[in-house]
């Protein structure tokens, strides 16, 4: 009975991954109407330096439509798309202006060859809203990247100075992972993120650069210990 | 008997776990090889999605006192003769097996022109790899310190790394290192 509650838990384990595999990542974007749309798609400097480029957009019946194309000239500028070519740097600028709630959809940059046309970067997913966002204007990051965490407001991408540490994932979840958590260490009025503070720790004085990290490891350490003691209590106690 | 086994079994786990979640290392610190402080200031956006693969062209070194040296000269070179705010790159490698940290994770470096600059980490093998490969230690410690920069957040975690020829005109890497690294899991051609 066990056994068999056991093989159906694996199963459950192995479709997810299964399905995570066959989906193509997309590259999201969430715009407000009025914004512009820039993407930055690396071509190489050496390859296709000679080919032509274009802008598409996929529709959801499957159908293709070529927005604007490089014909031979590095700068391409049809109505609200605009491309540049820059094959010296080995990128495909790409910016679409004035956003409309109506040009919500899947877009790519893609080389145009004889055969089956070349994706560059990924398949970008726009999305523009009709009330403006407040989020910081676009200037050479390829995409607005809205916040990775949904719950938290768009405001706080300005304010992360530091990169988001993953949790590890060696580590058995207990209450102690909820306060490295990726959704908590984007605020930086969170005090309990502790894994960030190891990476601010080299501009302190030498001294403070010692003691925080230290200070900190044992906390975690002792927190996950109490948090496995406490479960393989109850297991076995059961 | 097996409820000790049990709880032995989960301590070590832990204690492995948590060793995981340690430095990327071993970097050797500005300090440790007495660079000239940056006076750089601009700050890459994180995550950074792109790693471009560089050669130094210059001396190559094998130990990590004469790479120490070198990371020094290429420093010299960098600020006293082309006037930059500090060593062009984020970080390099030395053929002793290890990793300088150059301008780190968050400075904006100067080694592929202002379109990549923004949005890559550049990190640059100490040597000339036209003709010669670098040792398989020293390219130990370059994916080392990308797998480290993926998993502390550093670099996106389907971060793509180009050769330093694919976005610039010029020979870097070396032909023999570029053919390397188009081996790695991570590099994409375009």
């Amino acid at each position: 009975m066990r056994k068999a509650r056991l093989w159906g838990l694996l199963w459950m384990l192995f479709v997810p991954e299964i399905q995570a595999a066959t989906k193509l990542f997309e590259e999201k974007c969430t715009l407000a109407e009025g914004q512009t749309l820039t993407v930055s798609c690396p071509t190489n400097t050496n390859m296709y330096s000679n080919s032509q480029k274009a802008w598409q957009r996929l529709k959801d019946n499957g159908e293709v439509q070529t927005l604007a194309i490089t014909e031979g000239s590095s700068q391409v500028q049809k109505g609200k798309y605009f491309l540049e070519d820059i094959p010296s740097e080995g990128m495909l600028q790409v910016r679409m202006t004035n956003l409309q709630v109506e040009d919500s959809g899947l877009y790519r940059c893609v080389i145009l060859g004889p055969s089956d046309p070349i994706i560059l970067f990924y398949p970008v997913r726009l999305v523009v809203t009709k009330n403006s966002l407040g989020t910081p204007d676009s200037d050479e990051y390829p995409c607005q990247i809205s916040v990775q965490n949904p719950t938290l407001p768009p405001v706080t991408t300005k304010l992360r100075p530091r990169p988001r540490p993953r949790p590890v994932t060696q580590l058995v979840p207990t209450s102690a992972d909820r306060l490295s958590s990726p959704g908590l260490t984007v605020t930086p009025t969170n005090v309990t993120h502790i894994t960030s503070i190891h990476v601010n720790s080299r501009a302190q004085a030498p001294g403070i650069s010692i003691i925080i990290p230290a200070a900190c490891g044992l906390l975690s350490k002792t927190l996950v210990f109490i948090g496995l003691f406490a479960v393989t209590q109850r297991s076995f106690a059961s | 008997m097996s409820r000790r086994c049990a709880l032995l079994a989960w301590a070590l786990l832990a204690l492995l776990g948590l060793g995981a979640a340690q430095d990327c290392g071993p970097i050797v610190s500005r300090r440790e090889w007495r660079a000239l402080a940056s006076k750089c200031s601009r700050r890459l956006r994180q995550p950074v999605r792109y790693v471009v693969v560089s050669h130094t062209a210059g001396s190559v070194c094998d130990t990590p006192a004469s790479c120490l040296r070198q990371a020094q000269n290429v420093q010299h070179y960098h600020v006293r003769t082309l006037g930059w705010c500090d060593v062009g790159y984020n970080f390099l490698i030395g053929e002793d097996g290890l990793v300088y940290e150059g301008r780190g994770w968050n400075t904006i470096g100067a080694h592929s022109g202002p379109t990549w600059n923004p949005i890559a980490i550049g990190i640059s093998f100490m040597g000339n790899y036209m003709d010669r490969a670098p040792p398989a230690r020293a390219l130990r410690a370059a994916q080392n310190l990308l797998a480290c920069g993926a998993a502390r957040g550093y670099l996106t975690p389907n971060y793509e790394v180009k050769g330093h020829r694919d976005v610039q005109q010029t020979l870097s890497p070396g032909d023999q290192l570029y053919d390397i690294i188009q081996q790695w899991p991570h590099y994409r051609s375009v």
